[in-house]
């Protein structure tokens, strides 16, 4: 990979993203920029001024504890390059927030970045005025303000939080954390040795550090901005020592910004237990996990074998100059499994795949919708205006074929010089016609409501999108017509090109609520609406 | 798809070529068959199948392979590898039972170094299979018996076509690459 160097690292200048160079340039953009100003974290400012981030700590609480949280700029030290990012509590990711289910906290939240934010509680159906939404549930929370948030657990499982505000900056830099609540009863899960939370992402960098972002709006609107280096934990080289034959439940979650990993572990047996908001109604082996933005995966694995295990990101990459397909690997971490017998032994519960009855009879109470009509309807396109007549007549040639899925950034030159001045990402309501900001639905406390999701194949630049419904849970009924045959509570589902998915969203808790593509670049390109759930019950 | 429309049936017979001049086909990457439904398959991304002409029965048939994901509890369906995994629905109109055999269908990948029997059409004229190629062939042919241990096909090519996929080409010498040799890049 080679670079071109258009500023100095000490300056605020954009530097165009590291890119396969024997592709040729395309004509005409050899100095071209992002028609947006440059922006990094302390800007000007030298790194060492910050203290530096130190890895995750558990924040283990009980019902009615407090938790003070402060967004600050921190140092940070990845690939050998030291610079400043963002950090919750000045860790890496932020604090996990380890709750039982049923409990509320205290979130006493502090703002010392240069940037207004807020938190949001991702897949918590909490009470609307702390899910922390700009505009819609609160004020943004400026430098130096503070914001307290009650935050309510109501179900187990992994979830996480981040800013609602300039995600594509201030969740790549840092500001993410997990949130992981316990089940009340025993046996919720299959007895495992040890449980891991591990948080993916992927960073942008160069040989100065990282690639600036945009200051009106972002850069990489077309594809979202994918990392070139991968991230587990917040680090390079996440490792994990376990004994033969050990389980190892591992809570995922997808916080890169547009990026979607399938995550393998090499030859270990995997099953898949739970995702977003619940269990599957059954386990099932995998032989990967693929995991979108903003998703969470709960699996299991058995490392059988002493030896080395690598947590990789497997993907079929295209190269669209070339036309083609490649196999593309990227090592997230290693897993080294000593001789040492684990013990206790769970082989056996490991190789039982569970029907989980208590979802099972939880979604009984819905499978009576699941035959009801549309209630409402969604297609998801773009509009772009002023983009560079070279790339316009690129991507001609390049949407003759659309994958459902954009594993990699394969036009970094052209995502990058996109921006969310010339890219509206789009959520079109079919009947009304209206658009993003411009739909306003409401729903009764109680609706069971069917929403449809077309993924438009021929737009300009068509491209999967995670779908996220806040304070809400919803099922995936249908991909394409066919379907699902094991459910699960979701708060966001990946929507590939060209499919139509059908959701089941639970209108269980009232309030003002958003719902939006969570590929940052996206969202911040307009792709969002609200919904309101009133107070009164709906009569069902 | 102004020039892709005279690139596309080169490729596609330029592999069929190769077939009939005997390659060596690999174990295919398929997963074990299975029931499939398809209900409202994406339009994008179904295959037309098309007529050589070579068979009378067959001189006016259509057919479509339907593609969707095979049920996955991520919604998408992914192999550790990357490729996407597919169910396939074959349906043909048109097509007439030949005296001289059964109409059996195959999946290739585009250089044919890896081929997969799907089976026999059934009485409608149709067949559901997998695949977990990210770009294939769908090729139906007119066998001498129904043999289920075939490792290639041995009748001729009735119909054929290739996943959206075979679209993707190299921007070598198009568009804004206009002014890029192909031959620097591979291509001739």
């Amino acid at each position: 990979m080679m670079h071109h160097d258009m500023g100095a690292s000490d300056s605020l200048a954009h530097r165009m993203p590291p890119m396969d160079m024997s592709m040729p340039m395309l004509p005409g953009l050899d100095d071209a920029l992002p028609p947006v100003g440059p922006f990094l974290a302390g800007q000007e400012m030298d790194a060492m001024m910050f203290p530096e981030a130190v890895p995750r700590e558990v924040a283990a609480l009980a019902d009615g504890d407090t938790l003070h949280l402060e967004a600050t700029l921190v140092r940070r030290t990845i690939n050998g390059k030291t610079f400043v990012m963002y950090g919750y509590n000045r860790q890496y990711p932020g604090p996990l927030i380890h709750v039982e289910r049923g409990s509320t906290i205290i979130v006493h939240f502090t703002n010392n970045i240069e940037l207004p934010t807020t938190v949001h509680w991702h897949g918590l159906r909490l009470d609307n005025r702390f899910d922390g939404v700009p505009g819609l549930t609160q004020a943004p929370v400026e430098r130096g303000e503070t914001f307290t948030y009650e935050v309510f657990f109501p179900d187990t499982g992994i979830y996480w939080y981040h800013p609602h505000m300039r995600e594509d900056i201030q969740q790549d830099l840092g500001l993410y954390g997990n949130m992981l609540v316990d089940p009340k009863q025993d046996g919720y899960y299959s007895p495992v040795n040890r449980e891991e939370v591990l948080v993916l992402d992927d960073i942008l960098m160069d040989q100065h550090g990282i690639i600036p972002f945009g200051v009106e709006a972002p850069t990489h609107t077309l594809m979202g901005r994918f990392g070139n280096v991968m991230l587990a934990n917040g680090m390079t080289d996440y490792r994990l020592s376990v004994k033969r034959g050990e389980v190892v439940r591992f809570f995922l979650t997808n916080v890169a910004n547009s990026r979607t990993f399938n995550v393998t572990f090499g030859e270990a047996p995997v099953k898949i237990v739970a995702s977003d908001v619940s269990k599957f109604e059954r386990e099932v082996r995998v032989g990967s996990v693929p995991i979108a933005p903003a998703e969470r995966y709960v699996v299991e694995v058995r490392f059988d074998e002493p030896g080395e295990v690598a947590i990789t990101n497997s993907i079929q990459a295209i190269n669209h100059f070339r036309g083609e397909f490649y196999p593309h690997v990227d090592t997230l971490g290693l897993v080294t499994v000593m001789e040492e017998p684990a013990s206790p032994d769970y082989a056996a519960d490991f190789d039982r795949l569970r029907d989980n009855d208590d979802v099972q009879r939880d979604i009984d109470a819905y499978r009576q919708y699941f035959d009801k009509p549309v209630d409402k309807e969604l297609e998801l396109t773009l509009r772009v205006k002023n983009l560079p007549v070279s790339i316009m007549l690129a991507m001609e040639i390049d949407t003759l074929y659309v994958p459902p899925m954009e594993w990699n950034d394969a036009m970094p030159m052209m995502n990058w010089l996109s921006t969310g001045t010339q890219v509206t990402w789009i959520l079109r309501e079919r009947g009304t016609g209206r658009e993003n900001m411009d739909i306003h639905w409401d729903f009764k406390t109680g609706d069971v409501v069917k929403i449809r999701v077309f993924n438009d194949p021929k737009t300009f630049h068509p491209m999967n999108h995670p779908i996220h419904i806040h304070g809400q849970r919803f099922l995936v009924l249908e991909m394409d017509g066919i379907a699902n045959p094991n459910l699960v509570w979701k708060d966001t589902a990946i929507v590939p090109v060209g499919s139509t998915m059908d959701v089941l969203v639970d209108m269980s808790n009232p309030g003002n609520w958003m719902a939006h593509c969570h590929i940052a670049e996206h969202l911040h390109a307009g792709m969002m609406l609200s919904f309101s759930v009133s107070d009164e019950e709906a009569s069902r | 798809m102004r020039f892709i429309g005279n690139r596309l049936v080169p490729v596609v017979l330029a592999g069929l070529g190769l077939m009939l001049l005997g390659s060596s086909p690999m174990e295919p990457a398929i997963d074990p068959g299975g029931e499939c439904a398809f209900t409202d398959p994406p339009e994008y991304y179904k295959i037309d199948l098309i007529a050589t002409k070579r068979v009378p029965q067959a001189r006016r048939s259509v057919g479509v392979a339907a593609v969707t994901f095979v049920p996955s509890p991520f919604g998408i369906a992914v192999s550790a590898k990357g490729h996407y995994v597919y169910d396939l629905a074959i349906s043909i109109d048109n097509l007439r039972p030949s005296p001289k055999g059964v109409y059996t269908a195959w999946i290739s990948t585009p250089n044919l170094d890896q081929i997969k029997r799907l089976g026999v059409l059934d009485d409608q004229m149709s067949i559901k299979g997998k695949v977990t190629w990210n770009k294939y062939l769908v090729i139906i042919t007119l066998e001498p018996s129904d043999d289920a241990s075939s490792k290639k096909w041995q009748g001729p090519v009735v119909l054929r076509g290739m996943s959206r996929s075979g679209l993707m080409h190299t921007m070598a010498g198009h568009g804004p690459f206009q002014q890029e040799p192909c031959a620097t890049f591979g291509y001739y």
